[in-house]
């Protein structure tokens, strides 16, 4: 089989010192091309792992590999870099900025990325157009509803094509049908050829992932 | 093109956050005008005050030599060498003269003037007589009877001059009035001078600049030179220079702390109110030297617009209350100050926003 996009060995985390490890040598492997759907109960460290796959957190134990390269060790500007250049995260609500238009936060990683203005505002219009997201690009995120703020979260997490696609209970606010349009995209950015991870209470959003890990 | 980018994200950050925006950039403008009011103040009054004292006469070294002294014009070329003198000219000794037309009338002295450099009273570099023609200042143009500046002067040993031009009197050729001045152009150096007049650079180098001419004077006799310089003026204006400079540096750094505290307090809140943004930017890729580039650009922008309206602000006030101006030196040494301490401030701010985590900004509970 081929090398994974994206693989967690051992890997063990604690909040503190002296407290019972979140995840403790916690295994698995993430293909291009699929969807996983991360289930189990509130407290058992899903939201956690997410954030050790995104090198957000680092690591009390084990190793986060991309394309069979370790990147546990890189320094925290290295691991910046990746982020920006190859993951797409989804958080739970959304988490847009509120004070800037839905346009600059879609194109908001761009800076980070180095990626000309224009080619970014470019791709941002015509994700927006793509997922629907039927409000000018002037207007703020205050402004939009629930299920419109996380579409454009999704538009903000596919700006670069990234291949690896995190999402943290994306659907978690969502009504059935916003639900179903999120799930689609997902499912159709993993067929473009990326590792997509998603955190989900949903058994309906599970069962639409290629593969189901309990937590 | 990065630095651009930063620069124009930290212009929409600012833009999108209007109150804490309008909150950085009053607190700047504040400091700006509470150092211009207070010590901006007290430099223009010290200008002033050091203004009136070289008005007294602060830099002038003027050497009386007595007939039979031996103090020729070529003194000049001697003491062209020295440096830290900003101005010298010779003159001779007084020669009464009168109005050609009027014989009878006003006495008034006249003396023949040396130097290359006469041009700061009024004299033109080039004349078209050279040697040929006066000029006197209004009071000198007044006792003669020409106050229109035309027509002609008679010394008393019986040459005529014709009246060219007014003198631009100095404060330092006070003494001399009623002046009316004949420039030399073509002298040999074997001309008598009366009186030296020697401008120093500076107050402080009165004195040594005085040593330095009085050693090439080469006079025959220099029990008949009489040396007056302005050296205890040039040191009051010393002491008064030191004491107000040491104040008003003083009372700049305890506004520019006090200032800097408030700001840094005021940033801090802000940081604090905004660590979701800066957990998400983190979460997103952002370096946290991004992060920090980002904010300091934006208190950097902030500064300055709140450095632009401190600065108009306290110049109006100042032009209406009738109070001396700072001058530019001043109001660029503070913008430049107040900006330092304005970044100063947002640092640590700034590192605190960088070091967000973004589990702990993004999660839902």
């Amino acid at each position: 089989m081929s090398t994974p996009v994206l693989e967690a060995r051992s890997l063990s985390f604690s909040y503190a010192r002296h407290t019972a490890p979140v995840l403790d040598g916690w295994d698995a492997a993430f293909h291009a091309g699929q969807t996983a759907a991360l289930t189990g109960p509130s407290g058992r460290g899903k939201s956690t792992l997410l954030y050790l796959l995104g090198l957000m957190l680092h690591p009390t134990g084990g190793d986060v590999l991309i394309d069979g390269t370790s990147v546990s060790g890189l320094r925290d500007g290295v691991k910046a870099k990746i982020r920006a250049d190859r993951f797409g995260f989804v958080f739970q609500d959304a988490a847009l900025d509120a004070s800037r238009s839905v346009l600059d936060n879609v194109t908001e990683t761009a800076l980070y990325r180095g990626q000309p203005r224009r080619d970014a505002r470019a791709r941002a219009v015509e994700l927006l157009d793509r997922f629907g997201v039927d409000v000018p690009p002037a207007r703020r995120p205050g402004q939009v509803s629930g299920g419109q703020a996380q579409r454009i979260a999704l538009c903000r997490a596919l700006l670069s094509d990234p291949r690896i696609l995190l999402a943290d209970e994306p659907t978690g606010n969502l009504d059935p049908a916003t639900s179903q349009i999120v799930v689609a995209a997902l499912k159709a950015h993993a067929a473009t050829g990326a590792a997509v991870i998603v955190v989900t209470h949903s058994p309906e959003v599970a069962a639409a992932c290629d593969r189901e890990i309990r937590l | 093109m990065k630095a651009f980018a930063v620069v124009r994200e930290a212009f929409a950050s600012a833009i999108s956050q209007p109150v804490a925006s309008i909150l950085t950039i009053l607190m700047i403008a504040g400091m700006i005008v509470t150092v211009m009011l207070t010590t901006g103040r007290t430099v223009g009054a010290e200008q002033r005050v050091l203004g009136s004292i070289d008005d007294a006469g602060t830099r002038t070294i003027q050497i009386r030599a007595e007939n039979g002294a031996g103090l020729t014009s070529d003194v000049l070329d001697r003491i062209a060498g020295i440096d830290g003198i900003e101005w010298a000219a010779g003159f001779s000794a007084a020669i009464d003269a009168t109005n050609t037309q009027i014989p009878d009338g006003t006495r008034v002295p006249v003396r023949l003037a040396y130097g290359t450099h006469l041009e700061r009273l009024g004299i033109p570099a080039h004349s078209p007589v050279p040697g040929g023609l006066a000029y006197a200042s209004p009071l000198a143009l007044t006792q003669f009877g020409l106050p229109d500046i035309a027509g002609s002067i008679t010394l008393t040993t019986g040459t005529s001059y014709g009246m060219a031009g007014q003198l631009h009197t100095p404060d330092f050729l006070a003494g001399f009035e009623p002046v009316t001045l004949i420039p030399q152009p073509e002298v040999t150096g074997d001309e008598t001078v009366n009186v030296l007049l020697v401008i120093a650079d500076r107050p402080d180098l009165v004195a040594p600049v005085s040593d330095a001419v009085l050693s090439v004077l080469a006079v025959d006799d220099p029990t008949k030179i009489t040396v007056q310089t302005s050296e205890a003026l040039a040191q009051l204006r010393q002491i008064v220079q030191t004491q107000l400079g040491t104040f008003a540096r003083g009372l700049v750094l305890i506004i520019l702390a006090v200032t800097g505290i408030l700001v840094a307090i005021i940033l801090y809140g802000l940081v604090m109110m905004r660590r979701k943004d800066f957990g998400r930017r983190r979460a997103l890729g952002a370096t946290r030297a991004l992060i920090i580039a980002l904010l300091l650009t934006q208190i950097g922008l902030l500064a300055l617009a709140g450095i632009l309206a401190g600065v108009t602000a306290s110049t109006i006030i100042l032009a209406l209350s009738g109070d001396p101006q700072p001058g530019w030196t001043f109001t660029t040494a503070a913008t430049t100050l107040a900006i330092a301490t304005a970044l100063t401030a947002a640092l640590i701010p700034a590192l605190a926003a960088a070091r967000r985590e973004p589990i702990h900004e993004l999660r839902v509970p």
